[in-house]
């Protein structure tokens, strides 16, 4: 669309692989909040309607840890430092968010000081990184 | 547009659209939603008015289709992508703002459609020798 799949896989610094796999845990996860807000009977607790986003930021550490490996073993080790730091930073930042989010949403009354403004503000960081990213790689 | 100037034009939509999202939330300006999600709508727009001059370009005499450019199909999927994703938010900001009332489920329709559109997608370019056979 604005960006080719080869600009992105560029920019985030994700192989498509982990894109898609995020992609799809996205869907997982709008469908569960869509079912937890509709379907009221269901009773479906918000730390299990994360679990698609922990479960894929999981397996990209996973998947990321074995590529760096792989690319230690091949003697580019620069590159697999640089890779394993970024990837880190990324999803350590996204879980931050996605944990004070939903610890925010389960437990409303006990997380009232927690505002919106704390929650995102690893999302704040995050673009910061991303900005100084694309010019690098620009 | 350059690289730098596409991802310097999403990154202030995100940045402003985040920002507006937050002071909302937290309460502090009681504006419409419609307008919270003004970024969005400015976004899309430019997207769509790019993607609709990209595709009316074909439509030129003497237009050489093996030139390297995505085809007509790629182009028609992403035209609706966005417009999958404009009426999500639309359904979304008209459910906030209480102006229909209708479940989430059939707010998030258009938005599971483009995930599956996006997933098919980037399923394809991960496995590119099945595409071809």
């Amino acid at each position: 669309m604005l960006f080719s799949l080869r600009e992105l896989v560029q920019w985030l610094g994700f192989a498509t692989f982990e894109l898609f796999l995020h992609l799809a845990a996205i869907l997982v996860f709008s469908v569960l909040v869509a079912l937890r807000v509709d379907v009221s009977t269901l009773k479906l607790s918000w730390w299990l309607v994360f679990v698609p986003l922990f479960a894929a930021d999981g397996l990209s550490t996973y998947f990321t840890a074995i590529v760096s490996i792989r690319l230690y073993q091949e003697n580019e080790k620069r590159l697999a430092v640089l890779r394993l730091l970024w990837v880190l930073t990324v999803l350590s930042l996204k879980l931050v968010c996605e944990v004070l989010l939903c610890q925010k949403l389960a437990e409303q009354e006990q997380a009232r000081d927690l505002w919106f403004g704390l929650i995102v503000s690893p999302l704040f960081i995050l673009l910061q990184f991303l900005m100084i990213r694309a010019c690098r790689v620009n | 547009m350059s690289l730098a100037q596409r991802v310097l034009l999403t990154w202030v939509f995100t940045l402003v659209f985040l920002i507006m999202l937050v002071v909302k939330l937290d309460g502090k300006v009681q504006w419409n939603w419609f307008l919270i999600f003004l970024p969005v709508w400015v976004f899309d727009g430019i997207l769509i008015i790019m993607l609709a001059i990209k595709m009316a370009g074909r439509c030129k005499p003497g237009y050489d289709p093996r030139n390297g450019s995505p085809d007509l199909r790629l182009r028609a999927w992403y035209l609706t992508a966005m417009l999958l994703k404009l009426g999500f938010c639309l359904t979304l900001c008209a459910k906030l703002e209480r102006l229909a009332d209708i479940k989430l489920t059939f707010v998030c329709i258009p938005l599971w459609t483009m995930l599956l559109g996006a997933l098919i997608e980037l399923g394809l370019n991960i496995f590119p020798e099945r595409r071809e056979a």
